[in-house]
């Protein structure tokens, strides 16, 4: 009877609609509004279709003008470049003859599979700039994440530069900014996409490391590695719980307490300065009332509501800090229930830029970003947007961190599938970040007696990296199914991968050995080389490879003449070079580098003055890295983070796999920007480091034979 | 059939609640207040139902994608089969969505024109005005009756001129005017038959029926809001021609039907963005 009433109802409403009379004017707003958006989205698509119709003849003329070699003289129509960060040449070997790798297999059977040289120092910020510009760090300027002022001894971030606007408007305790953040740019050097679209040929590129602030070409890109989160930092993780802890974490956290008010918990996410200049950070406030019975919790912030179970992640949530005034930034970012009982503690990833809606660009044009979060949803926008530093904090534990990795690797998929269907002629580029992190993080599963492992029992060790090598594998082979004989593939990874399981102090060593001085009194520094006393100091380390000479003229407080600086080096060369860690016997140092010897270009006096190269097994310790100086030279790496590739670059090349046979012994990083450049027909700039390689394409033939040497 | 019956004769009476409510306070307004309010009240009740019958994520996404798509065509122009392939997505994102749209326009669509009819009633058109000669015309089953019928007035009013009879269309015409405002009843007799029709004369705002009709259910609910004529009655529909209106707003004459459908919406969009409402 119900169902008969129902069914009455529907045709009664049914006769309504389609009744012939007036009614059609009584649409009203119900379905006017689905009935206005549609017409509005045909109108929109229509006015672009008139737009393009009319101003095609005038747009291809211009091409036609403009980029009359286009894919002219080209070997190839279609390039595709996978990048996997930090894919190892030995253990992809390893795996592909124990048959876990067939595609990569097949690419290397059918095609090419050798050892990709990489940059001095094997830093990813380094070497992917040197892979899209094609020259040295002397001419592009990254030498590693930081560089250092040499006015305060204080590190920053190498890449790029975000300062306020340049202009505010005093109004009381108020300061209005006039105008948008400044955003520069500090690696040099073109990328030879944008060679690529002045010749007309159409670019898609995603997520390549140093990229941000992204750079006007003809073509699409979405920045990758070095995009800030919200804070502008690189990463700033939140850690709510109500244990009550005053201890700070080491880097990439904070911890904020939880406030038990009634049955509800409260908290906030700390989010960006205030933009009206006040001293005080936003805040976002949220809520969690806890089901202790069925282990969820039910989190609110803002208008959004989440029902969370322990262990589970929420999708990503927008969120938006009020400053006041019309101020706001807008940001996303993932809950994570950690425990309910007997504390209840809930991980917050870095508030990464809204893609939707991006305060700072991130991507090239500004809409493509937009474009990507519209067609998939929110995504994660920050440079290292897996956050090792929580793992590294045991704040996440291992399956949460890779949920995090693989639930980003899934959305990259996604965009570099859709570039492959938007870009059916030119340069599809995509760089997979899964495989740094998750070898950074699990190194010490792959080991037999790894010391940050020591207590896990053998038979119970995840064979993650394994399973991270297989899930690369059957990506290559979705993209192999996905493109016709006449593209080109090409599977790049920018550096190796080593055990990281001894830290070694450089600064401890240059302290021990009279290089390095610090206040009367103090036996350790600070971080940041607080009480390291500059008059007295010759040389120090910062960052993950680079030892400084504390100049005179140059640092601050410069003690070396620069008459006595290539003595200096020479001895410190001498000295470190096989530096042998005495627990093992090893050394932990393979090699000393002079910056003379291995850059050159205009920027080659920003580079350090040495670069190390530890030895597989050992890196920079976590407290060399941050300025502090400490009594011990070597210590055991305990944390999660205990794979590494900041070593000596002759242990750590990078893989080269292509689907077409390449005629060279020993391809290196620097030539894959002048290989494309060759590949598409298009003359290599002479500033370029980098040598062109011999690629066998369709005819046999392979492509550089008459290029000179 | 009973069942279907007893809805049709609820659905005739719901304009007749629904008078009952808005009428006190709809008279007591000016036309262009009346709209206003009533858009206001009706963009918030259409955002409100359409938030809880509709699927508020799909219609996000769907319409995330119409966006994402779109600006594919700006982003890949000159890139033929990406922006031909855009456009096929358009057309088909644009059903999707407007097929996601239809549930929540069949919980609305009803009340809706009910509400609407209803209104027409007082805005559609502007009651007689005292001294102002308008026309009465009864509409025979055929041409014969037309010789038997005769008006009788109230005294406030009277004929202005005698009665024009068009056989070929079945109707005589009387041209009458009012001396004084009031509701009344001004009755033809048609072969012994008194059939009375409301005549409206005000200055304000008032509920006008301008036909009273012979059975068709549809057609009356439509556009009659007086009992129907008897079946056996020979005459059809006795029409009162009451001057449309017009309102003056945003220094423009409009019909209040579109000044509604315009203030609707623009209220519709307010409360969506003030409730969240994806629509």
């Amino acid at each position: 009877m119900k169902r008969c009433a129902k069914n009455k109802w529907i045709l009664v409403a049914a006769l309504l609609l389609l009744c012939p009379l007036s009614t059609h004017a009584y649409a009203g707003p119900g379905a006017g509004f689905a009935v206005l958006s549609s017409f509005w989205t045909l109108f929109i698509a229509f006015l672009y279709s008139l737009y393009a119709f009319l101003t095609w003849p005038f747009r291809h003329l211009v091409r036609v003008l403009r980029h009359r070699k286009a894919y002219g003289k080209a070997q190839v129509t279609r390039a595709v470049i996978l990048g996997f960060d930090g894919m190892d040449p030995e253990l992809a070997d390893r795996f592909i003859n124990q048959g876990k790798l067939p595609n990569l297999a097949k690419l290397g059977h059918k095609g090419t599979f050798r050892k990709l040289r990489t940059t001095f120092p094997p830093i990813s910020p380094v070497a992917w700039s040197t892979f899209m510009t094609g020259v040295n760090p002397g001419k592009h300027n990254i030498y590693d994440f930081l560089a250092r002022d040499t006015n305060t001894y204080l590190p920053f971030l190498s890449s790029a530069e975000i300062r306020g606007p340049k202009r505010t408007l005093k109004l009381g305790r108020y300061s209005l900014p006039l105008g948008k953040p400044r955003i520069k740019g500090m690696r040099h050097g073109t990328p030879f996409w944008h060679w690529l679209g002045k010749a007309g040929i159409f670019c898609s590129v995603i997520r390549v490391p140093v990229t941000f602030p992204p750079e006007k070409f003809d073509g699409v890109l979405l920045s990758g590695m070095c995009v800030p989160d919200l804070k502008g930092s690189q990463g700033t993780f939140c850690f709510c719980t109500t244990r009550k802890d005053d201890a700070k974490f080491r880097e990439g956290g904070v911890r904020v307490l939880i406030e038990h008010n009634g049955g509800a918990y409260r908290s906030y996410i700390p989010g960006p300065d205030d933009p009206l200049g006040r001293p005080s950070e936003l805040r976002i406030n949220f809520e969690i009332r806890p089901v202790s019975a069925k282990r969820q919790a039910q989190i609110t912030v803002d208008s959004e509501i989440l029902n969370l179970n322990v262990g589970e992640y929420s999708p990503w949530i927008p969120v938006k800090f009020r400053a006041g005034l019309g101020f706001s930034a807008h940001g996303i970012c993932r809950f994570y229930l950690k425990e309910i009982s007997p504390e209840v503690e809930v991980y917050v990833t870095p508030v990464n830029i809204d893609p939707g809606k991006p305060d700072l660009p991130i991507s090239h044009p500004v809409t493509y970003s937009v474009y990507l979060s519209k067609l998939f949803g929110p995504y994660a926008t920050l440079g290292l947007a897996e956050d090792t530093w929580a793992l590294n904090e045991e704040v996440l534990d291992d399956q949460a961190f890779l949920a995090q990795c693989y639930a980003n690797h899934d959305d990259r998929e996604r965009m570099l599938f859709d570039a492959l269907e938007k870009t059916q002629q030119g340069l599809c580029a995509c760089v997979f970040d899964t495989t740094d992190r998750v070898q950074h993080m699990f190194w010490r599963y792959l080991e037999e007696d790894h010391p940050a492992a020591r207590n896990v029992p053998k038979d119970q060790r995840p064979r993650v990296i394994e399973d991270l090598y297989s899930r690369m594998d059957v990506l290559i082979g979705r993209v192999m199914n996905q493109i016709d004989d006449h593209t080109l593939l090409l599977v790049v990874s920018d550096h190796g991968f080593k055990s990281f399981a001894r830290c070694v102090n450089v600064n401890a060593w240059l302290h021990l050995n009279g290089y390095l001085a610090l206040k009367a009194n103090k036996s350790e520094s600070g971080d940041w080389f607080e009480d390291v006393d500059w008059s007295r100091t010759r040389a120090y380390t910062m960052g993950l490879n680079g030892l400084y000479l504390n100049l005179k003229g140059r640092e601050r407080e410069g003690t070396v003449p620069p008459e006595e600086a290539e003595i200096l080096k020479q001895e410190l060369r001498g000295k470190l070079d096989g530096l042998i860690d005495p627990s093992s016997g090893r050394a932990a140092i393979t090699g000393v580098f002079h910056c003379n010897a291995i850059y050159a270009g205009p920027y080659a006096d920003n580079a350090p003055d040495l670069i190390i190269g530890y030895g597989g097994g050992y890196r920079a310790s976590w407290d060399s890295v941050l300025g502090k100086v400490t009594t011990q030279i070597f210590e055991d790496n305990l944390k999660a983070w205990s794979g590494d590739h900041c070593v000596d670059p002759r242990l750590v090349p990078g893989v080269l796999f292509c689907n077409r046979k390449i005629m060279e012994d020993k391809p290196a990083i620097v030539d894959v920007a002048p290989t494309i450049l060759k590949l598409f027909g298009l003359a290599i700039p002479s500033y370029i480091d980098g040598k062109p390689w011999k690629v066998v394409v369709d005819t046999g033939t392979p492509t550089g034979m008459n290029v000179p040497a | 059939m009973i069942c279907l019956a007893w809805e049709c004769t609820a659905i005739s009476d719901f304009p007749s609640v629904i008078a009952l409510t808005v009428e006190v306070s709809l008279t007591s307004l000016s036309a262009t207040s009346a709209v206003t309010l009533v858009a206001l009240v009706i963009g918030l009740l259409m955002v409100v139902v359409f938030r809880y019958t509709s699927d508020q994520k799909a219609i996000r996404v769907a319409k995330d994608h119409l966006k994402a798509h779109l600006l594919a065509v700006r982003l890949f122009q000159d890139q033929l089969p990406v922006v031909l392939s855009s456009y096929r997505k358009i057309i088909a994102g644009t059903g999707r969505y407007l097929a996601l749209a239809f549930k929540p326009l069949l919980f609305l669509i009803l009340p809706l024109t009910l509400v609407i009819m209803e209104l027409d009633r007082y805005l559609g058109a502007t009651p007689l005005q005292t001294g102002q000669a308008f026309l009465l015309t009864a509409h025979a089953v055929d041409p014969d009756s037309l010789n038997n019928l005769s008006l009788q007035l109230p005294p406030q009013m009277t004929t202005t001129a005698p009665p024009v009879h068009i056989p070929v269309d079945n109707e005589v015409v009387w041209r009458v005017i009012a001396k004084r405002e009031g509701n009344y009843d001004v009755t033809v007799v048609a072969a012994g038959q008194i059939l009375s029709k409301r005549a409206v004369v005000s200055s304000g705002l008032a509920r006008l029926s301008p036909v009273r009709l012979r059975g068709e259910f549809w057609k009356r609910i439509f556009v009659s809001a007086e009992p129907a004529l008897p079946n056996a009655s020979p005459i059809e529909s006795i029409t009162l021609n009451y001057p449309s209106r017009n309102i003056y707003f945003a220094w423009t004459e409009w019909n209040w039907i579109w000044l509604f459908f315009v203030l609707s919406l623009l209220a519709g969009f307010l409360f969506k963005t003030i409730l969240g409402v994806e629509i």
